[in-house]
């Protein structure tokens, strides 16, 4: 029986390679599993190469790499071109197209020799039974669903519901082709049972989306009423999302003329005192900038996301990477200061999106939600989410007195001024991008700006004892730690199971907040540690040099860190975690501590 | 008054006069500057109007035509060069019961700011742009600007400008506007009207004014020589709803100084506002409460 399978699906655009993951992760998602679908085609619009995988398990899946248990390839030309995306080892149970003419012993695949291997007339299969070729999802779902014991019942269920307009014979046919798969896995079984096992959670249907739609469900139910944007790979989907729903609530979606005027307008709808949002990628966070500015000095709140993705400039549209954190923090001239949150899976987007709406509103602030291309665009399962244990805060606004001489700048003890918006009466105020007095006026005193910068500064200080925001797993008194964010963070859960499995002792701190830097979480959480690592997804190790602007970390603690489009294995992982081990047993000498 | 006794006459709507429009902010301006008499044109336009400033947005960008919005008592917001015109959107789509002005340059509004221009044309939001148009950089003090003529000499061409002006009329006529009129401060009467023509025109309204720098400005170009050249489409017959002959005029740009509505669609679209409002009312039954919005995700074939 298997607790945990990564199945890898590949062949031409048009072959219904995703619609086969698609239905997989929908029965997974219905039957309670724990699933995590991601995506990968080759440039072309139309046509080209076109896969998916899929990580099944019993349990949460934290991350989706590692190589695969199954291969399915609908040819061989197409599944080579996703190179090590869909890693074959000699222990993964190779499904494949017997019309490709490949003998089973003769793979196309470099220095590695499969045991398992089954050639399949699934092109054969379809037309047969099914009538079409277009029906070889149907039978690779068939042939899944007999080797591994997935979703038999939903996967009939939904292809009963999804021909029914088509008509009875389109539908038997289709039920024939999944049958058809069942049958030659059951004539055709494994050396072992490879089938899953019962979910551990009990089997209770999971929600089933991406981080983007997740994010623009987020929003809205932060009581989001306006975004602005401009399409962008991999964000797009957050303003199709919205625009799809958000005039129900008397809100709009404005794709603006350019990143700019997309921000522009969301800077504008937040001035009307609007919850307002934009989203992006790498090179719209850099149109961004100077919007990002003039909010943070006019102090008003808004969200933008960036969904990271391969930089610099154009860089990888479609891979993930986590090298805008320095962007992030410091993006727009002069002494401000954005807080910056991550989410690490489609499931905490949710929480961390509608935090950013709080952050924004309360500190009356630009917030960056830093997700990336990977939770943005992979499916994934996720436990009920129970919307009550939520709460939504909204900007402070003047009382009847305050609006008397209202300052809209005034210097209060928390550094937060109670902000009007036009048609309160009384609160009119000039807002602006110049230096201003606490009534709005522009200002070049030395002393005012001076005192403005602490203002805008300070305020962020209850931020920094946030700790909510920080998980920390494992043991609190381990000498060996990690630390990682975003999509990464899934990778270094998984490296310390599998270090706690070996009896290691090793714990991890994940932040969603980045910035500002939590000095007093980090010195805490580093007070046992002796070695460490920061799991990173970006040439420069950009969260490890951040924190070390802010906070000294013991001279063994080191960036782990790779440019996007490698991926991270929590076996690399754990290797790393070992040789730690090894090297404080042996009582190696602590060097002293060192600027690398 | 108990409420059996009727009312002596009906109650008449605000009064307001151009001085509630004005605030103590002493402006920047050099003394002569055209703007001067930009900002009391719009003092009395808004007089007129009867709109509370605090249901007035006043946006700009950066220049010195763009620090009027702190010289009125509206809700100003100077924001960053070129880019009032995405923000001033923003605000009339967040809450379109405001009314929006916009303050611009021929540098903030052409140069920098040129890309929005068409778009905020054919979305057709309904705000009121005023560029004051000098041909010349003031604020930061003398460069070459996008009307500036070829040959002109300033700090940025010192050995004379290479290129041709752009023509704000014919650009924003190019973009199918709906409402375009030129002004200056030497008719006072004239610019106060047709400010209050485009703030009450439903969609997005052009105002040029030719507003004269004192400082760094041409001797032929500042509001004497305004009073000479100026030309009123009025007096001329001109008829505003004829698009065609209202490009012809535009075309003239540069030599010729008409004043009034240059063109005023006698069918205006439906504005971008009036549509958003029918989609919002269309689509407000399908709402499902905000916290159950994740029941889109459970999982169905």
């Amino acid at each position: 029986m298997s607790e945990d399978l990564i199945i890898g699906i590949a062949g031409s655009g048009g072959d219904g390679v995703v619609s086969a993951g698609e239905s997989l992760i929908t029965a997974a998602a219905l039957e309670g599993y724990h699933c995590v679908m991601t995506k990968s085609f080759g440039s072309q619009i139309r046509g080209g190469e076109a896969s998916c995988r899929l990580r099944l398990a019993t349990r949460p899946v934290l991350n989706p790499n590692g190589p695969l248990d199954v291969a399915v390839a609908l040819n061989w030309d197409d599944f080579r071109k996703f190179g090590a995306e869909l890693a074959v080892e000699a222990a993964t149970i190779v499904i494949y197209e017997s019309s490709t003419g490949v003998a089973p012993d003769k793979l196309p695949l470099q220095g590695v020799k499969p045991t398992v291997v089954f050639s399949v007339p699934i092109t054969e299969m379809a037309a047969q039974h099914a009538g079409t070729d277009k029906a070889k999802n149907i039978v690779i779902a068939g042939l899944l669903a007999g080797w591994f014991g997935i979703g038999r019942e939903s996967m009939l269920a939904g292809i009963r519901k999804k021909f029914a307009k088509k008509g009875a014979t389109v539908v038997e046919g289709n039920v024939r082709a999944f049958q058809a798969g069942l049958d030659f896995a059951a004539a055709n079984p494994l050396p072992e049972d490879r089938r899953l096992s019962a979910p551990q959670s009990g089997g209770e249907t999971k929600l089933l989306t991406d981080g983007n739609d997740m994010c623009a469900a987020a929003a809205i139910f932060a009581g989001c009423t306006f975004f602005g944007g401009y399409p962008i790979t991999p964000s797009t989907e957050i303003m199709q999302f919205l625009e799809r729903e958000i005039w129900k609530y008397g809100g709009t979606v404005l794709q603006a003329e350019d990143e700019i005027a997309g921000i522009g307008a969301v800077v504008g709808a937040s001035f009307a005192g609007q919850k307002a949002m934009t989203a992006t990628s790498g090179p719209g966070m850099s149109l961004k900038t100077e919007m990002l500015g003039l909010a943070s000095l006019a102090e008003l709140p808004l969200v933008c996301v960036n969904v990271q993705r391969g930089g610099p400039s154009t860089g990888m549209p479609t891979k993930a990477e986590q090298s805008d954190l320095y962007q992030a923090a410091f993006s727009a001239h002069g002494d401000c200061l954005r807080p910056v949150l991550a989410p690490t899976s489609v499931g905490d987007i949710f929480g961390v999106t509608v935090e950013a709406f709080n952050l924004a509103e309360y500190y009356q602030t630009p917030v960056i939600v830093l997700s990336d291309q990977e939770i943005a665009q992979r499916k994934e399962t996720v436990d009920p989410i129970d919307t009550s244990k939520f709460e939504i805060i909204n900007r402070r606004q003047p009382s009847g007195a305050e609006l008397t001489n209202y300052a809209r700048f005034k210097l209060t003890e928390s550094g937060i001024s109670p902000i009007s918006h036009p048609g309160m009466v009384g609160g009119n105020y000039l807002a602006a991008g110049i230096e201003h007095s606490e009534s709005g006026r522009p200002t070049a005193s030395g002393e005012m700006h001076a005192r403005m910068n602490e203002k805008r500064f300070n305020k962020f200080n209850p931020l920094k004892s946030r700790r909510d925001l920080f998980a920390v797993e494992g043991d609190p008194e381990a000498p060996i730690a990690m630390v990682s964010w975003g999509s990464v963070a899934g990778v270094a859960r998984e490296a310390l199971r599998l270090a706690q499995a070996e009896g290691l002792q090793v714990k991890l701190l994940v932040p969603q907040l980045l910035y500002p830097v939590a000095e007093t979480v980090y010195q805490d959480f580093f007070a046992s540690v002796q070695r460490g690592l920061f799991i990173e997804q970006s040439h420069q190790a950009q969260l490890y040099r951040i924190v070390r602007m802010h906070v000294d970390l013991p001279a063994q603690v080191k960036p782990f860190a790779k440019s996007g489009s490698n991926p991270i294995l929590p076996t690399e992982v754990l290797e790393k975690l070992r040789e730690m081990v090894v090297a404080i047993q042996s009582g190696q000498p602590q060097p002293e501590a060192i600027e690398d | 008054m108990t409420t059996l006794e009727a009312p002596a006459k009906p109650v008449s709507p605000a009064k307001f006069v151009p001085g509630d429009f004005k605030s103590d902010l002493k402006p920047i301006w050099c003394p002569g500057c055209g703007d001067f008499g930009v900002v009391t044109a719009i003092t009395r336009a808004l007089a007129n109007i009867a709109r509370p400033p605090h249901e007035i947005a006043f946006v700009s960008g950066i220049g010195c035509s763009s620090r009027i919005p702190g010289y009125t008592t509206a809700y100003g917001f100077n924001t960053v060069h070129g880019r009032s015109l995405p923000i001033a959107q923003g605000i009339k789509l967040a809450n379109p019961e405001l009314l929006v002005l916009v303050a611009s340059g021929d540098g903030d509004g052409f140069s920098i700011g040129g890309g929005h221009v068409a778009h905020a044309v054919r979305r057709n939001i309904d705000i009121t742009y005023i560029v004051m148009d000098n041909q010349i950089y003031g604020l930061t003090k003398g460069q070459l600007s996008p009307t500036s003529s070829r040959g002109r000499k300033t700090v940025t061409s010192s050995f004379g400008s290479l290129e041709d002006p752009v023509n704000p009329l014919l650009y924003v006529m190019g973009y199918g506007a709906s409402f375009v009129a030129q002004g200056t401060p030497a008719d006072m009467t004239g610019l106060a009207k047709i400010i209050e023509e485009g703030i009450r025109f439903p969609g997005f309204a052009f105002i040029n004014v030719q507003s004269p720098c004192v400082t760094y400005g041409l001797e032929d170009q500042q509001l004497k020589a305004h009073k000479t050249n100026m030309q009123s489409l009025e007096a001329m017959g001109h008829d505003a709803s004829d698009r065609a002959k209202a490009t012809e005029l535009a075309r003239e740009y540069g030599t010729k100084l008409y004043t009034g509505v240059l063109y005023r669609n006698p069918n205006p679209p439906t504005t971008y506002g009036q549509g958003v409002a029918e989609r919002q009312e269309a689509l407000k039954k399908l709402a499902v409460p905000r916290h159950e919005i994740l029941n889109r995700f459970k999982p169905t074939h």
